[in-house]
């Protein structure tokens, strides 16, 4: 057992503040793409159909300003909209604006759901938009957006 | 392949019948992007993520999930839903290898 | 995330330790946030997994039992790890208490690095929830030597940049920003590290325990990394969880 070895070096280190060399590196590589790639525009349009999706007050889309990482980026999205038989949110999209695959999630909600809301967590490579569109009974799309700094961080 | 846990989650704990009650979905589950590189072969991990995650109460769909890779690994799913009777809700996801499991919850309204 | 660009990363990151930083401080609509998140914490599912481990070995009453304690007092006695077990002649964190359990009911431990082990660990500790953190570093000799040792251990500078841990964990960095990180405030008065640990971590999609972190540390600041379990390392959780002392055991924890 080498336990004592644990603490051998008592003492040796120098005393002070924190000043370590900086080390440059090469610029990152071009990302590597998977087989889902889709970008914001084709997204959007797939899940649109072509038709305009409006800014609305009545997507109400919370994501952080800065993601703590950005492996793990809360997004809770709730839509300010009946849920009746007649008169509902038929489904909330998720979309990113950079990542590869600007997909998320599509939720189809049913009169059932009560409340029109969803609450995941998405992966972003970088700082970017992250959106929310509102796909209502009547055939229109309602939309929000909001920007998610990402830090570099992931170590440790 | 063993089963993967999973928790579904309901809030509050103790509903009445008609009251819209939070439902989270989670699972142990890589969502493996497929870019990946294994540290030791540094061979690509392949992709492995959950497509599809379906909310049945009672018997009825409520609630169909598309879902990409781009989830967080352990994911988690939640959505409101209305209490109308006791019953299951049985939470189904399928994943892009064709792995299918099924969670289920007692729903017991209280009054 | 490509590993090796990772550690390049954080290397040179460390260089760039700066105070004092607004440009990353979060919000408190993002922290209201990051709490919510703590509502469905993924780590609930490991510690539904050490639940059953637990039951296994018969539950918290058998648990109870084991430590000599009446099962209404076993919340308050978990919230007093690590300590000086007389079966054991030694102090032990729950991990180690666990391992003796089951060796006890005649079942091969589980190891301390494995994740069937910080699950059912964590699952235990979390059977104190609520509970103030009570360790007593002086209730006898032997934790009094722990503390002495852990202080020793959290204190000494040591690896190829001459750190210790008290380098970054002092009162005066707090809130000083390290690659991106603000510096955590570790004691009762901050965040009350020891009470948030075991952690559900986002950067690692996995649950670790106390020690686990500290060893994160020791890896990330280049300090020759210290065995779960030994005695350095018990007393560093000695040391490190009196810091706490007082605040309230809200697990598991979620951490970046
Ligand atoms: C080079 C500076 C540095 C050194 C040296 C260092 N740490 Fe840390 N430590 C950090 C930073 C930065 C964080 C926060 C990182 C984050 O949020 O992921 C942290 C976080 C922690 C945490 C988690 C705190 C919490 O609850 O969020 C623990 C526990 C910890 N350190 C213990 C130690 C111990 C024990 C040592 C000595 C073995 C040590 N650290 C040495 C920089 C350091």
């Amino acid at each position: 057992m080498q336990r004592r070895d644990f603490l051998r070096n008592l003492g040796v280190g120098a005393a002070g503040a924190v000043i370590l060399p900086s080390v440059s590196f090469a610029a990152d590589a071009p990302k590597p793409k998977g087989s889902n790639v889709l970008s914001y525009k084709d997204a959007l349009k797939a899940v649109t159909g072509g038709k305009t999706a409006e800014v609305s007050a009545k997507v109400n889309l919370k994501v952080p300003e800065i993601a703590e990482n950005g492996a793990v980026v809360p997004v809770t999205v709730e839509i300010d909209y009946p849920m009746t038989d007649s008169n509902y949110v038929k489904a909330i999209h998720v979309l990113t604006e950079k990542n590869a695959n600007s997909r998320c999630i599509d939720v189809h909600l049913s009169p059932a759901n009560g409340k029109a809301m969803l609450a995941t967590r998405v992966k972003l490579g970088e700082t970017q938009e992250i959106v929310a569109i509102a796909e209502l009974s009547n055939g229109t799309f309602l939309m929000a957006s909001q920007s998610v700094k990402v830090t570099i961080g992931g170590c440790g | 392949m063993a089963k993967r846990k999973s928790l579904i989650k309901i809030k509050p704990k103790s509903y009445k019948d008609g009251e819209v009650v939070k439902v989270s979905f989670m699972v142990m589950h890589p969502m493996e992007t497929g870019l990946r590189k294994d540290k030791k072969t540094k061979e690509l991990i392949p992709a492995e993520y959950i497509k599809k995650v379906v909310f049945e109460y009672k018997g009825k769909v409520i609630t169909t999930m598309n879902v990409w890779e781009t989830l967080s690994v352990n994911p988690v799913f939640t959505t409101y839903m209305k209490i109308d009777g006791a019953g299951e809700l049985k939470v189904i996801f399928t994943d892009s290898k064709g792995e299918v499991q099924e969670t289920v919850a007692k729903i017991k309204p209280k009054g | 995330m490509k590993k090796g660009m990772q550690i390049v990363l954080c290397v040179t990151l460390l260089s760039s330790l700066t105070f004092a930083s607004e440009q990353f401080a979060m919000s408190d609509a993002d922290r209201a946030m990051y709490e919510e998140l703590l509502e469905n914490n993924p780590a609930d599912m490991m510690l539904a997994e050490g639940s059953e481990f637990l039951d296994e070995l018969g539950g918290e009453s058998a648990l109870a039992k084991y430590l000599g304690v009446s099962e209404d007092a076993l919340p308050s006695y978990i919230a007093g790890f690590p300590r000086y077990i007389e079966k054991f002649k030694m102090v032990v964190s729950i991990d180690q208490m666990l391992q003796g359990m089951m060796h006890d009911s005649g079942q091969k431990p589980y190891a301390l690095k494995s994740s069937e082990m910080f699950n059912m660990s964590s699952y235990v500790k979390a059977l104190a929830n609520d509970e103030e953190i009570n360790i007593d570093v002086n209730a006898n000799k032997h934790m009094k030597e722990a503390y002495a040792l852990g202080k020793v251990v959290f204190e000494t500078k040591r690896g190829a940049r001459g750190l210790s841990c008290l380098s970054c964990h002092n009162p005066s960095v707090i809130g000083g920003i390290l690659r991106t990180q603000p510096l955590p405030d570790i004691s009762a008065k901050g965040n009350a590290s020891a009470a948030t640990w075991p952690a559900y971590r986002m950067t690692k999609s996995a649950l670790a325990t106390l020690q686990k972190r500290f060893q994160g540390c020791m890896n990330n600041a280049l300090l020759a990394v210290i065995p779960l379990g030994s005695k350095e390392m018990t007393a560093l959780e000695v040391y490190f969880t009196d810091e706490a002392k007082g605040a309230t055991i809200a697990l598991p924890g979620l951490k970046r």
